[in-house]
């Protein structure tokens, strides 16, 4: 045999686009992911989502439990935690999310919506956006 | 360079196209090509035309395998589709409906 195919029990239930790898259409699941190559397509993961600094995410929508971006990525993110962009990163697109840190070095642009309550005299003077 | 690994967990409907190893562990849709090695790891569904160098089934596939070196199909592999490689082994309690091109 030229080649053993079993794998170390290690790798099981990490996810990961190497940095040669390009993927062109819809990823869905649970489950961490991290990207390191190029991915043409939205993203909607029940985990963490890490994007290196060799990666990049060109979407419509990507959702995850919490995203950290060292690498690009563009789409509208949709976040149950936090959205982390760390210092090289550049992110394009609107944020909602539970918290959204951007570090000293990482490029943004985009409009970034937080869920928390506002105080009631900020609550009062908030312009108008559809509420219940 | 790193692999890519697809995880247990995870579904992708698309093409993917890498330079390096590919080991698939959840769902794939669509098609698959790596110029190194490709592993269909026990559990895994791909639904898609595979192109790649040293290639090992041991999950299911639907669609047709196309590897530059070889070809290994597993205990527990079940494969539809047509295998072309210039070596090919189908291990006892693999299941297999295709056709055969070793390229001779």
């Amino acid at each position: 045999m030229a080649r053993s195919t079993t794998r170390p029990s290690s790798d099981l239930g990490q996810a990961r686009i190497g940095s040669g790898a390009r993927v062109h259409g819809r990823i869905a699941g649970d489950g961490d992911l991290t990207i390191e190559g190029r991915v043409e397509g939205d993203i909607f993961l029940r985990g963490e989502l890490t994007v290196d600094a060799s990666g990049s995410v060109e979407a419509e929508t990507v959702e995850a439990d919490e995203i950290t971006v060292s690498g690009t990525l563009q789409g509208e993110l949709r976040v149950k935690g936090a959205v982390r962009a760390l210092s090289g990163a550049r992110v394009r697109g609107n944020v909602q999310g539970g918290s959204f840190a951007l570090e000293d070095g990482a490029e943004f642009s985009g409009r970034v919506e937080l869920d928390f309550e506002l105080p009631a005299e900020l609550e009062e003077a908030q312009p108008a956006r559809g509420r219940r | 360079m790193a692999s890519t690994i697809i995880g247990a967990g995870i579904t992708i409907e698309g093409e993917i196209t890498t330079d390096d190893e590919v080991v698939v562990q959840g769902t794939v849709r669509g098609k698959l090509t790596a110029k190194d090695a490709v592993t269909i790891e026990s559990g895994a569904v791909v639904e898609a035309d595979i192109v790649g160098g040293p290639l090992a089934v041991a999950g299911s596939v639907t669609g047709n395998i196309h590897s530059s070196d070889r070809v290994d199909l597993q205990p527990g592999a079940r494969v539809v589709g047509n295998v072309k490689a210039t070596r090919i082994t189908i291990a006892d309690g693999a299941q297999f409906k295709g056709n055969v091109d070793m390229d001779v």
